[in-house]
């Protein structure tokens, strides 16, 4: 178990958001298919179903990696990631014409607080638990 | 150094560390490995409650913010 530790990495960071897209993808399809909400969601659904899971895995590689040296908590390591998601997805959606729904930059001041306090908890207890098993932390 | 310095030198290594005596464990771990797994490994502190029931709140009375976080999760 001493070897390949950012394979174990990222396969602990993938390992969250991987199955919980299964559900929020089915949603998006289902509303979009089904209920025929306007809204081109294949255009963007990409980025929740390629870069967000890699992202994670990443991003847990660069905790093993920079943790010896910075002794950041994994949930405030966590905490940072929708900082980075948040520009990454408005930037993708842009670049692909998705009309984003004007409600979204209303309720960005609180979203992103919200998504914030979710990554810290996810981070720290979910993602702390597959790194304890894999032998990581 | 010749056979007999050798010699020496491996006679006071031997006496120096002594032998195992008893390779069997005194008692069966097993029990108590069990037990340890059991036990709770860590409790979830007031604060990281408190913080998920302002989010889940905050989602409660703003769930227009819902769609963006899946988008991003």
């Amino acid at each position: 178990m001493n070897q390949h530790a950012y394979l174990r990495a990222y396969l602990a960071g993938i390992a969250i958001p991987t199955p919980f897209l299964l559900v929020i993808i089915t949603g998006f399809c289902v509303a979009r298919y089904v209920y025929n909400i306007p809204i081109p969601i294949e255009r963007v659904i990409m980025f929740p179903m390629a870069v967000v899971p890699n992202l994670w895995g990443l991003w847990n590689v660069l905790f093993v990696v920079l943790h010896p040296r910075l002794k950041l908590p994994l949930g405030a390591h966590g905490a940072i990631l929708p900082c980075l998601l948040a520009p990454t997805g408005y930037a993708a959606a842009r670049l692909l014409d998705f009309p984003i729904p004007g409600v979204v930059y209303h309720v960005i001041s609180i979203g992103l607080p919200v998504a914030i306090i979710l990554y810290y908890l996810v981070w720290k207890h979910l993602v702390g638990y597959l790194n304890a098993v894999l032998g990581i932390a | 150094m010749n056979d007999e310095e050798i010699n020496q030198f491996g006679k006071k290594l031997r006496a120096a560390i002594p032998p195992i005596r008893r390779s069997e464990l005194a008692r069966d771990l097993w029990p108590d490995f069990l037990q340890k797994m059991r036990q709770s490994p860590s409790r979830i502190p007031w604060f990281d409650w408190a913080l998920a029931a302002l989010a889940a709140s905050t989602l409660i009375f703003f769930p227009e913010v819902i769609p963006a976080l899946l988008y991003h999760f």
